[in-house]
């Protein structure tokens, strides 16, 4: 019975995921005084890629196919852990809060590999910058999900969706878990999703030898990872109006809220990649010391009490 | 404690009054269910490995010599008696000394071997001193009278001896800073050797620490706890970041093992502390934690060696800056590799993911159990477990990448054929039995916490740390959850329904092969592929305060604008082996080159040395 | 609980002033953590009702968060040298110094003031991390801008000490300060101005040869 319900909501969060993109790309746009594409363009992108051919190098390997499948799956997995509709309707007997970091693992493990496999430099490139930033961004992710978990005193996401209490280290936490979504999401300062020159390049160095289907797969699963992560900050660091249950009201006032936290946190990135330069390299290594200070600050001030 | 039988009571050796006994506590099974577990692929790799290497007589003594290994393995963790003990203890080390040093035409196994032995024998006598101390204490060296004594023992004492058993075992486990060795013994060592001593006889060292630190002595201080956890922390860091800078295979599998060994001492520390903080279910559990990546990093790390074995007898080189596009011609070694690869990397759903999993929830549940202070330490202690996770999946996806993607970097070493039969089938064993430990999960746990249960003597009758045969639950069923069979489950049956909606969205589109996209430029050739040092430089850049990188260049010249070839070398400092054991080694030769005085190799001197000790004890008798 | 989370932003941002690279960001950041100041000042202010403590209030965001900052901005345009701070100490280890200090800085506060448990005198362990690590900035910049800013970060947090621990230090006290920093920052920038132009740069490290 539950589970019909999860798969509901994992068919909502694919079907919205692009059109997150697509918003954050239009407030972008206005804010630069152009009037851009529609917010329905990403869904055009889709579908324009998957009536193309695909162009395989030969130098691949079975890794370079299977490698779209298994990062769409993988962040549809991750992404059926979160809850939208109510606290309780994810699949939070499969996995809890550090379940989603490492089932995203997954899909960039193959990603670098797939992005070694076809033998250019900038495969290369993109899967060694990737996997540098990542492993620097996991204690900051694990430190925040500590932080919010210790006042709730379990890692489980029933649970702490479920949290009413608005405190301080929720809210540090939350900080530091945006700079964690700014990583993942692959936005400016740490990448530019736009660009594909090969020095400001992360996350396009590595689908460069993609086309067509596969592409598209991919890029979905961009966006499915970009509405998770949002999802998280909104549902599960940030809890506050979180219906309890699916009676009644709860559910609508839930959505409501979730659509509020979501374009709110849009808004912030957007205006983020408006105002701000993409770093070097080595310059978002000092952003995410400066990140994993915070979140031991979160930790300090959970264990406080606060 | 379910069984608990003890064999063979006779053999009294004289005045010395020595039981040779074997105790079979589930401790001392589970050690040896893990050592039997390992050996048997080991042992059937090594038939199809030593084929064509060796002359015939030198593979029999090799078979002789890994019998002897593995049988003294086991001896190791079931002798009840500390004597019996120490003789099995030398008696590995020397075997796999030997086994080693097997290659005996390779200068560098040599060497490698001479660090070797000298090391564990260092560590030998720490622990030799310790059961000599305890021996005084309890008056014989059964470790029934072990165990009865160590109440007795005043604090400081048991200070001593759990230093002592610290830096013994600890030489042999590989912790930082006595781990030098590892990384020069198990690349020179035939690839099966490796992955046993690697896999298991490291291993033996954390049967040590739990039979004489934890269940004999039991946690004395706070201290020694958070000792051991800082030592953990540290060779965890240090083990991978010197493992990402690595291009020879085995040595980066010799240095991640260094890494995951400081992963099981956060699971031992951890418990021993919550054993102190009066905690005993948090203590199982971190315990039953730490012993499950035990497992797992004996099954994996075994399937990795066995997999850069094959590469390496196939190819002839270790160096992953010249291999590469292997997986098109070694596709069931590739296959195992990648296995393997997931699993270290702790990539869900695998069994490496669970155990890190299990060690995250233990320090979290600590974290919220504890008072002020320890609630941070064990935050960032869950940090630092998280950021070498982070590099560990790192320097796989570099050492799966270099060596069997994209093309081969030198031309002399593409072609290579696949495994043979013997090797495939112990390689397909381990990758199966990834899986198993990663499903099995639920009934794996049950059987570690009996486990540790037996280990620190805390009764294990209430616990229980699952919800259903499928599913982990720490907080007794209402908190966290995972479930690795419904993880896949729901891995797979995606990956299904996205393989069929392509499948049939792209019915009409057709796919092309082609070059790798150049930029226009048409000459990609594999020089211009990503090597391994560039891939690892983002680390040495980000960690070069530790790592201390330094180049060599040099320019070869036809004439004065013409530079014809260019060398460029990139090394890192060693600290541990530049700043501690080189002024050690050298302290000690120069006080032997001071000794060397007294051999002046004339015989008056010697008679002179006679005549006056003669007279010395003649004047001490009178005297006395 | 919003003077907890004045307290953070206080925290946070001077952890952002240790990894600041360019001097407009090191000034920026001074900024910002005056801002935070004012704020729990004015928190004070609010909760104890003494007019003083208004005055004051609406003093630190006239100097500390208008005009000094102003002031530097002007000197770091007229020299005309490079935003490049000079740090001896790469940003990644300077932020774990930092925390270093921020637990020695909590170690003494526990020692000192009794907490049992609770972080409750938070505002004493925030001024005193906040002292530290002014002074950290002090000594391992080298830029001579970098050493005012931590001169000024210093008296922030001696600022909120007095603030936590006496409920704010006599009024005339705070005002003489005040003015006193205030001369202070227009004579090192004169300073900084004159030193620039005799040696076209404000590198403090070269000025070593400044002996007799």
């Amino acid at each position: 019975m539950g589970l019909v319900f999860v798969i509901i909501q994992i068919a909502l969060l694919i079907l919205v995921a692009p059109l997150v993109s697509g918003i954050i790309r239009k407030i972008k746009n206005n804010m630069r005084m152009r009037k851009g594409p529609s917010v329905l363009q990403p869904y055009y992108d889709l579908a324009k890629l998957f009536a193309k051919d695909r162009v395989i190098s030969k130098d691949t390997s079975w890794i370079f196919r299977i490698t779209p499948f298994v990062i769409l799956a993988s962040t549809i997995a991750a992404a059926s852990l979160v809850p939208v509709l109510a606290s309780k309707i994810s699949l939070y007997r499969m996995g809890d809060f550090l379940t989603i970091i490492f089932i995203l693992a997954l899909g960039r493990f193959f990603m670098c590999l797939a992005a070694l496999d076809a033998g250019s430099a900038f495969g290369g490139m993109g899967s060694s910058r990737e996997m540098f930033i990542s492993s620097l961004v996991e204690p900051v992710a694990l430190l925040s999900v500590f932080a919010v978990s210790m006042n709730a005193s379990s890692t489980s996401i029933a649970v702490l969706s479920g949290v009413h209490a608005v405190r301080l280290s929720s809210i540090v936490a939350a900080i530091s878990f945006f700079i964690v979504t700014i990583v993942e999401t692959s936005r400016i300062p740490v990448d530019n999703k736009e660009t594909h020159l090969e020095l400001t390049m992360i996350h396009e160095a590595m689908v460069l030898e993609y086309s067509g289907p596969s592409l598209a797969m991919i890029e979905l699963a961009a966006h499915v990872k970009q509405i998770v992560f949002f999802s998280i900050l909104a549902n599960v660091v940030l809890p506050w109006g979180m219906a309890g249950s699916l009676t009644g009201l709860q559910p609508a006032v839930g959505l409501a809220v979730y659509s509020l936290k979501i374009a709110g946190i849009s808004l912030i990135i957007a205006m983020m990649e408006i105002s701000m330069a993409k770093m070097r390299l080595f310059r978002v290594v000092d952003l995410l010391s400066f990140a994993i200070a915070l979140s031991i600050l979160a930790v300090i001030i959970s264990a406080g009490g606060m | 404690m379910l069984f608990r039988t003890e064999i063979f009571e006779d053999k009294h050796m004289g005045y010395l009054n020595i039981k040779f006994s074997l105790l079979f506590d589930p401790l001392s099974l589970f050690f040896l269910v893990v050592i039997l577990l390992v050996s048997a692929p080991s042992a059937l790799y090594s038939v199809g490995y030593m084929k064509g290497e060796y002359p015939g007589r030198k593979i029999a003594l090799g078979w002789a010599l890994l019998i002897a290994f593995i049988v003294s393995m086991a001896l190791v963790v079931t002798v009840n008696n500390a004597l019996i003990f120490l003789i099995a203890w030398e008696s590995m080390s020397l075997i796999s000394y030997f086994l080693v040093t097997f290659d005996t035409h390779s200068e560098k196994s040599v060497r490698a071997g001479v660090i070797y032995i000298v090391m564990t024998h260092i560590g030998t006598a720490f622990i030799t001193i310790a059961l000599l101390i305890f021996h005084k204490y309890a008056g014989s060296f059964d470790m029934n009278a072990f165990k009865a004594a160590a109440s007795g023992m005043p604090l400081n004492i048991r200070n001593t001896v759990f230093i002592l058993l610290l830096a013994g075992f600890g030489t042999k486990a590989g912790i930082v800073p006595l781990h030098i060795w590892l990384p020069y013994a198990h690349p020179q060592a035939p690839s099966h050797i490796s992955s046993l001593m690697s896999g298991v006889m490291i291993k033996t060292a954390i049967y040590g620490i739990l039979r004489f630190i934890v269940f004999t002595l039991g946690v004395g201080d706070l201290w020694w706890a958070n000792l051991i956890l800082v030592l953990a922390m540290v060779s965890c860091l240090v083990g991978v970041m010197y493992a990402l800078m690595e291009r020879d295979i085995k040595k980066l599998l010799a240095y991640s093992s260094v890494e995951n060994m400081g992963i099981i001492f956060l699971g031992v520390g951890a418990s021993m502390l919550f054993m102190k903080m009066e905690m005993p279910v948090l203590a199982v559990f971190a315990l039953s934690a730490g012993l499950y990546h035990l497992v797992n990093h004996a099954i994996f790390k075994s399937l990795l060696f066995l997999c850069a074995g094959a590469v390496y007898k196939y190819t002839g080189t270790r160096n992953m800056e010249k291999l590469g596009g292997l997986i098109k011609s070694m596709p069931w070694t590739a296959a195992a590799f990648l296995v393997g690869a997931m699993a270290i990397s702790a990539v869900a759903p695998l069994n490496g993911f669970v155990s890190e999993w299990l060690t995250l929830q233990a320090f979290f549940m600590g974290a919220v159990a504890a008072a002020g202070g320890y609630k941070i330490f064990l935050a960032c202690a869950a940090a630092v477990l998280a950021l070498t996770g982070g590099l560990a999946a790192s320097c796989f996806v570099k050492a799966f990448g270099m060596t069997f993607l994209a093309m081969p970097r030198s031309v002399k070493y593409e072609g290579a054929k696949d495994a043979s039969l013997t090797m495939k089938i112990s390689m397909a064993f381990l990758a199966i039995l990834v899986f198993v430990s990663a499903f099995a999960a639920a009934a794996i746990i049950k059987a570690l916490v009996m486990v540790s249960g037996c280990a620190t003597r805390i009764n294990t009758a209430h616990m229980n740390f699952t919800l259903n045969n499928f599913t982990l639950a720490p907080q007794n069923g209402s908190g966290a959850c995972l479930s690795t069979p419904a993880a896949a489950l729901a891995i797979t049956v995606l990956v299904i329904i996205a393989a069929a909606a392509f499948y049939l969205g792209t019915r009409k589109s057709k796919t092309v092969i082609d070059r790798t996209w150049d930029c226009g430029y048409y000459k990609l050739s594999p020089r211009t592929e990503y090597s391994a040092t560039a891939f690892s430089k983002p680390f040495r850049i980000a960690f070069g305060f530790f790592l201390l990188p330094y180049t060599r260049t040099e320019k070869i010249r036809e004439s004065f604008y013409h530079i014809k070839s260019f060398k460029y070398e990139v090394f890192f400092t060693p600290i541990f082996k530049r700043y501690i054991y080189e002024p050690a080694i050298n302290a000690v030769f120069v006080i032997a080159r001071h000794i060397k005085k007294l051999q002046p190799g004339s015989i008056h001197v010697y008679l002179a040395y006679i005549f006056v000790t003669i007279l010395a004890l003649i004047i001490f008798i009178n005297r006395f | 609980m919003h003077i907890d989370l004045f307290l953070f932003g206080i925290m946070a941002v001077t952890f952002a002033m240790v990894i600041a690279k360019r001097m407009s960001a090191l000034i920026n950041a001074f900024a910002a953590q005056s801002f935070f100041l004012f704020l729990v000042t004015l928190s004070l202010a609010v909760r104890s009702g003494h007019l003083d403590l208004y005055i004051v209030a609406v003093l630190l965001f006239l100097l500390k968060v208008l005009l000094i900052p102003y002031f530097l901005k002007r000197v770091v345009k007229k020299i005309k040298v490079k935003e490049d701070l000079g740090l001896f100490i790469n940003p990644a280890v300077s932020v774990f110094l930092a925390m270093a200090l921020t637990y020695m800085a909590y170690l003494f506060t526990v020692k000192f003031i009794s907490i049992q448990g609770k972080i409750e005198n938070s505002e004493f362990f925030v001024s005193l991390s906040v002292a530290l690590i002014g002074m950290f900035i002090m000594v391992f910049r080298q830029k001579a801008l970098a050493q005012i800013i931590g001169l000024m970060v210093m008296e922030n947090g001696l600022f909120l000490s007095a603030a936590s621990v006496s409920g704010g230090m006599p009024f005339f006290v705070e005002i003489a300060i005040f003015f006193d920093i205030f001369l202070c920052v227009i004579i090192l920038g004169m300073f900084v101005y004159r030193i620039n132009r005799i040696f076209t740069h404000i590198d403090v490290d070269k000025l070593t040869e400044l002996k007799g």
